[in-house]
């Protein structure tokens, strides 16, 4: 288990981070991982994390209740002083009122440190779960991606968690309370044990509503979960696709969408209650029935001169302390199983494992030549499309390559190969003869650079995004790929230049921008192998051509798969690749095919130029 | 805590349930487990069918939006309810409250010496037992009430925060981070809820319980009632006012601290390529640690503040009962006290301090809300940048002229993008905006359907100032096509339906065609059934420009503005395209914004921009002819390679 985390995650320096919003703070990140054992109950599988901090947690458990105990003395101490001292008129209340203070302080003092113990252990376990989710989310591979809504991501690593947070956070403090009940139970055991027992008569049938009500909470507890996650599914495509709701003026049709997911979360809610209205007050009166039945049975035992008139009085008063955890019980109940289906979801992340991983024994790739073999490649997305079948490439090192074919032949899946973004169905990708499922994951994406057709910047400073790859190089460096990337002029007429922050998703620059910024980023890598998946779309003629003059220079030195439709960037490939089908279907020059292969000029739309003529 | 366990772990999943959010979009994540359909669906069955919303939108806030948000405001819109839980709150209380009093009762008249009396005795456990069952009754409606209450209260904030998403200008959006608006409207709403729910009603019958038995406690001995309170409340008084201020500021803290959480969770899973391709994995874990450590911080922060609170008004508690039974103890030494009003007086001095716990924990939580609220209400007093004028007019049918008149723009105080820009777009034209990018092509289309609004001069359309008409008579009959589709979680046919609502199947079948997207649809298992979403990789960048086209082809605006609209499509692709847009443009304006010439040439008109303004303009022939900007252009574009579209016969 420390093994995978440690290789998981590093220790956090300072140095070398920089978080959102430049927040930062001595967490040292999760101790432990959850349980893999999907057979154990929810509350074991998150043991231990819980354990992880066993010692604050027991520390804090173990003052509070300590902290009780000094509580629960003071009815004692005062029916003791008033039965005893001034009752008989003795004349000493000077120690018994001091040493009821002494008390006071003692259970205050004890109770803040506990408490506050208590406090720090539920939200560490919080912020170890929070954690976990995205740990594990960015280890996930893009399988799980295709097929999982962001939002519902969002809202399970947020209202879920909390749902478990704040169980976590109740939980102890209640079972605390409960030893009260514990402890007031042994002295109404002491002053008379028949009444005492005849007050629990009624404990078997709490116990039996208790289990009625669990069971019952929590199929609509997680059904209040999933529709939440409703809610937030349709507020994250709101934010995230707000151009397109503003331009198709759909924003009633948006709010009515989220009206009716939220009608779903309201119904879920009145139902919650209406459950929870049924077994819960059952809960809190039934203690009562007991109380009624000690009134009457005492009150007998009084008349029968088998108890004290204060006996009574202090048994009263030690039922009213067991009336405290009670009430809460049925909450306790409640919120566990809130905290049982969220726990549940959040699991439901967790046991999703990452299909693309370090085989054992994987090896790092070092100094790649950067020769590329496709053998036999097929190649099925998740919903059953098949992309690629019996697709054969090979590619030598620093040469060229330019794939063409029309919109979805599969060009931008060759990439997406290639990085290992997803492995193939069938046949074998290699890289200078080694299987790329025999390297490892991190030397195989140094070594291999693309840049993706959607340039997706963070809400960072340009120097950041562009050194997004390479935290640490020098803003000459940054400066330099800036320039390669023909990014470095419109960068500095920016108000603050390479420190201007992108807002969300780089919604300030243009897509022509944004995409050079992106080629930078590569850039700035100097992968051996470069892929760059309709990297320049956006980039108009003449920007692009100053792109290219630099990469020409560079391009010699490594290996390069161009994916393009403009003529302009296939001219600078050695070699063409047509794409049909999911198959390879010629190679060549450019002019060779033009000449030779119909289907190249005709999805080069070189056949228009024919047609005029 | 043996009820922990019990199921067998989450293992099942239930995909494609139709009737859960989650599988809406038939994607198999998040269903039921299976150990559960049995109840659930019973549970589900008893759902009537929600009629369909119709929540009405104005850019402008009515009346009743623009009240100040605040916790009684949102309650008052449900009189019935409130009353009635307050009602039924003050029942419970008061059945609460017998108990102990039906005790003293019975000890007096029923034990003591002198009173002994069995019947006293039953009668009392009679009431007490009766008591307790109309106490179930009446809580079974409390819970009830007060869960209609909050249930309804906050779909109402749910709408109401989202309604006013909607009315915030594209800048907002940029500025603000997603995971920010996210937690406004999941955790900051979601914490309303409880307090709504528990909170209030709590906080209510404590504090009743709380003013009965302080009466009680007067009725019983004044002198020593008179020094309870002395004694008590100034002390917890001053430690309410600190808890109030250092608790306000950790939970503000918190709200701003899991605000960013979400913003870097956001945004790390719509960037998972970048950083899965940039191996940033490691990094980006100990950036989250730190982000998440501060939202920890802050929480730690506010515990510590409640460790402070709560047992503080525990020790006042205990330190107040020692002093007053110093204080009582002497009046009895003294005899001027009863030794049996004594034990009273502190039977119900013990019901004093129960409910002030009680309190302390309902105030937090009040505390809690206030926090999310006061987050909320700023959100909501965020007036947007672009918005309707007060008796904006609706845009009758527009013919589609659009004139930029001395427009200036800048997206900062300090940057201009246009400078004193004058255009006119005739009825039916189509006219390509070319130039560098970052010229400000696109910004030239944004001040068209107003997602900007100029800083110096006025954009018509039609002869009509745009921020005199309602944005959404506006913006229905400008449709832009983004560079950049978004697809909303559903399947094809819902998101190409997204432009018109009512388009027919055969309308949808008729776009797909048009578009070029047959081939797609046939390739696809479940045709235009299949399941997409925005991160998803069924659809390829082409795809996706390709289905909005399809969109805007089925919403059928007025005016069509093509901002790179085509720019990841495949050569053929866009010839199909072309000749789709022929039809589309036939008789309607276009903004045309192109890298790929081609398109410009077939514009009626080309406008050259660049350093702020327009340098060139006329039609293609025209331009070429001339020998500027454009012409050299031009060249280039065919240097690369690009297809030559000047059209035969002009």
């Amino acid at each position: 288990m420390s093994s995978s985390l440690s290789d998981r995650g590093a220790r956090v320096r300072e140095s070398d981070s920089n978080p959102l919003g430049g927040v930062t703070s001595k967490y040292p990140g999760p101790r432990a991982q959850i349980s893999r054992d999907q057979r154990l109950p929810w509350w074991r599988r998150v043991l231990p994390v819980i354990a992880s901090h066993r010692a604050t947690f027991i520390f804090a458990i173990g003052l509070s209740f300590v902290s009780l105990i000094f509580q629960v003395l003071v009815p004692n101490m005062l029916s003791a002083d008033i039965d005893n001292t001034l009752a008989r008129h003795l004349n000493s209340l000077h120690g018994d009122v001091i040493a009821l203070i002494i008390v006071g302080l003692l259970a205050g003092v004890t109770g803040m440190i506990s408490r506050q113990y208590v406090y720090a252990t539920a939200y560490n376990v919080e912020a170890d779960l929070r954690s976990l989710i995205y740990e594990h989310l960015t280890w996930l591979s893009f399988s799980f991606y295709d097929r999982v809504q962001s939002g519902q991501l969002i809202s399970r690593a947020n209202s879920d968690i909390r749902s478990v947070q704040m169980y976590s956070t109740f939980a102890p403090l209640i079972v605390v309370q409960c030893f009260i009940g514990v402890i007031a139970f042994g002295f109404m055991l002491v002053i008379n044990w028949k009444l005492a027992l005849l007050a629990m008569v009624v404990m078997p049938i709490l116990y039996v509503v208790g289990i009625k009500m669990r069971k019952v909470m929590f199929p609509i507890s997680w059904i209040t979960q999933a529709r939440l996650a409703g809610v937030a599914t349709v507020v994250d495509e709101n934010v995230n696709g707000v151009r397109v709701v503003k331009s198709f003026a759909q924003e009633e049709a948006e709010i009515n969408r989220l009206a009716d997911a939220a009608e779903r979360v309201a119904w879920a809610y009145i139902k919650d209650a209406n459950i929870r209205a049924v077994w819960g007050p059952w809960v809190q009166n039934l203690p009562q029935l007991g109380l009624a039945l000690v009134l009457f049975f005492g009150g007998w035992m009084v008349l029968q001169r088998d108890l004290k008139i204060g006996q009574i009085l202090a048994f009263n008063a030690y039922l009213l302390m067991l009336q405290a955890p009670f009430m809460m019980l049925g909450q306790l109940v409640m919120m566990g199983q809130r905290a049982k289906a969220s726990a549940e979801r959040i699991f439901e992340i967790l046991d999703e494992n990452p299909d693309i991983v370090d085989r054992p024994g994987a090896f790092d790739l070092v100094d790649a030549k950067g020769a590329i073999d496709f053998s036999h490649v097929d190649f099925t997305y998740g919903n059953g499309v098949e992309i690629l079948t019996d697709f054969n490439a090979r590619v030598e090192p620093g040469e060229t390559v330019a794939l063409v074919g029309r919109t979805g032949s599969g060009k931008s899946t060759v990439a997406r190969l290639m990085t290992r973004f997803y492995d193939v169905s069938g046949g074998a990708v290699s890289i200078d003869g080694h299987d790329l499922r025999d390297l490892t994951l991190h030397s195989l994406r140094e070594n291999v650079g693309v840049v993706l057709d959607e340039p997706f910047l963070f809400s960072v400073s340009i120097r950041e995004n562009i050194a997004y790859g390479r935290p640490d190089a020098t803003l000459e460096e940054v400066e330099a790929a800036a320039r390669a990337a023909n990014a470095d002029d419109f960068i500095i007429r920016l108000p603050e230049g390479y420190d201007t922050v992108v807002g969300e998703r780089g919604y300030t620059l243009s897509g022509g921008q944004r995409q050079r910024i992106a080629i930078a980023r590569t850039l700035l890598l100097n992968p051996p192998i470069l892929i760059l998946d309709d990297a320049t779309s956006a980039i108009d003629v003449h920007v692009e051509s100053g792109i290219y003059e630099a990469l020409k220079g560079l391009l010699t030195q490594r290996t390069t798969i161009v994916i393009a439709h403009r003529i302009s960037t296939i001219a600078l490939a050695t070699r063409v690749l047509l794409l049909d089908e999911g198959h390879v279907v010629a190679s060549g020059t450019h002019e060779d095919l033009l000449a030779n292969v119909p289907l190249y000029s005709e999805i080069l739309a070189q056949a228009t130029g024919a047609e005029s003529s | 805590m043996g009820w922990g366990g019990g199921f067998g772990g989450g293992g099942g999943m239930f995909g494609g349930s139709a009737s859960e959010a989650s599988g809406r979009a038939g994607l198999p994540f998040g269903g039921i487990p299976t150990e559960l359909m049995a109840e659930a669906t019973k549970l589900l069955a008893s759902e009537p069918e929600h009629p369909k919303s119709d929540v009405h939108f104005t850019q402008l806030p009515s009346q009743k939006e623009r009240e100040r948000l605040t916790l009684p405001n949102l309650i008052k819109v449900y009189p019935k309810w409130v009353v009635a839980g307050s009602l039924l709150v003050i029942i419970t209380s008061l059945t609460l409250q017998a108990g102990p009093f039906l005790t003293e009762y019975a000890i007096k008249n029923g034990m003591e010496p002198g009173h002994r009396d069995l019947r006293v005795i039953a009668a009392c456990a009679i009431i007490y037992l009766v008591l307790a069952l109309v106490s179930v009754y009446f809580q079974r409606l409390q819970v009830e009430v007060t869960g209609k209450l909050s249930s309804r209260v906050m779909h109402d904030l749910r709408i109401r925060v989202f309604t006013h998403f909607q009315r915030l200008s594209l800048d907002f959006f940029t500025e603000e981070k997603a995971g920010v608006l996210m937690s406004r409207m999941t955790s900051d709403v979601e914490n309303l809820q409880q307090l709504v729910q528990d909170g209030i009603s709590q906080f209510a019958l404590q504090g009743l319980t709380m003013v009965v038995i302080t009466a009680i406690l007067f009725k019983t001995n004044v002198e020593l009632a008179a020094w309870t309170v002395l004694l008590i409340v100034p002390l917890l008084f001053v430690f309410t006012v600190w808890f109030h201020h250092a608790s306000e500021k950790g939970y503000l803290l918190s709200r701003d601290r899991i605000a960013l959480v979400l913003a870097d969770l956001s945004e790390s899973l719509y960037g998972i390529r970048v950083v899965t391709a940039n191996n940033r994995q490691r990094r980006n874990i100990r950036n989250h640690r730190h982000v998440v450590g501060a939202y920890r911080d802050a929480n730690v922060y506010t515990g510590r503040v409640n460790a402070i609170y709560g047992p503080s008004t525990l020790m006042i508690g205990i330190l107040g009962q020692a002093l007053l039974l110093g204080i009582g103890g002497r009046m009895v030494l003294n005899h001027q006290l009863n030794v049996a009003y004594l034990i009273a007086f502190f039977l119900y001095l013990n019901r004093f301090f129960a409910p002030i716990q009680l309190l302390v924990q309902q105030y937090n939580s009040l505390q809690q809300g206030r926090s999310s609220i006061i987050r909320l209400r700023e959100l909501l007093e965020t007036p947007p940048s672009v918005d309707e004028v007060p008796n904006a007019t609706v845009l009758p049918a527009i013919e589609g002229r659009i004139t930029f008149e001395n427009v200036s723009f800048g997206y900062t105080a300090e940057t201009t993008v246009l400078h004193d820009v004058n255009l006119v777009i005739e009825p039916g034209e189509s006219v390509a905006f070319v130039g560098p990018t970052g010229a400000g092509k696109s910004t030239m289309a944004k001040l068209a359907n107003r997602f900007y609004d100029p800083t110096a001069g006025r954009v018509l359309v039609d002869g009509i100032d745009v921020r005199t008409v309602t944005l959404r008579s506006l913006r229905s009959q400008l449709g832009v096509v983004p560079q950049e589709p978004f697809l909303f979680a559903g399947s094809i046919r819902t998101n190409l339906r997204f432009g018109r609502l009512d388009a027919t199947d055969e309308d949808i079948e008729t776009a797909v065609d048009v578009v070029g997207l047959r081939d797609l649809v046939d390739r696809l298992p479940d045709g235009l059934d299949t399941p997409v979403h925005e991160r998803g990789q069924t659809l390829s960048a082409g795809e996706r420009q390709q289905l909005a086209l399809a969109r805007a082809f089925l919403a059928r605006p007025r005016v069509l503005i093509l901002d790179e609209a085509t720019s990841s499509l495949d050569l053929r692709s866009e010839t199909v395209i072309e000749r789709a847009l022929d039809r589309l443009l036939e008789g309607r304006s276009a903004i045309l914004i192109a890298h790929r010439l081609t398109t410009a040439q077939r514009a009626d008109r080309i406008v050259v921009i660049d350093e702020g303004g327009i340098i060139e303009m006329g039609t293609p022939q025209e331009l070429l002819r001339l020998g500027g900007a454009y012409a050299t252009m031009y060249e280039a574009w065919l240097a690369s390679g690009g297809r030559d579209a000047t059209r035969a016969g002009t």
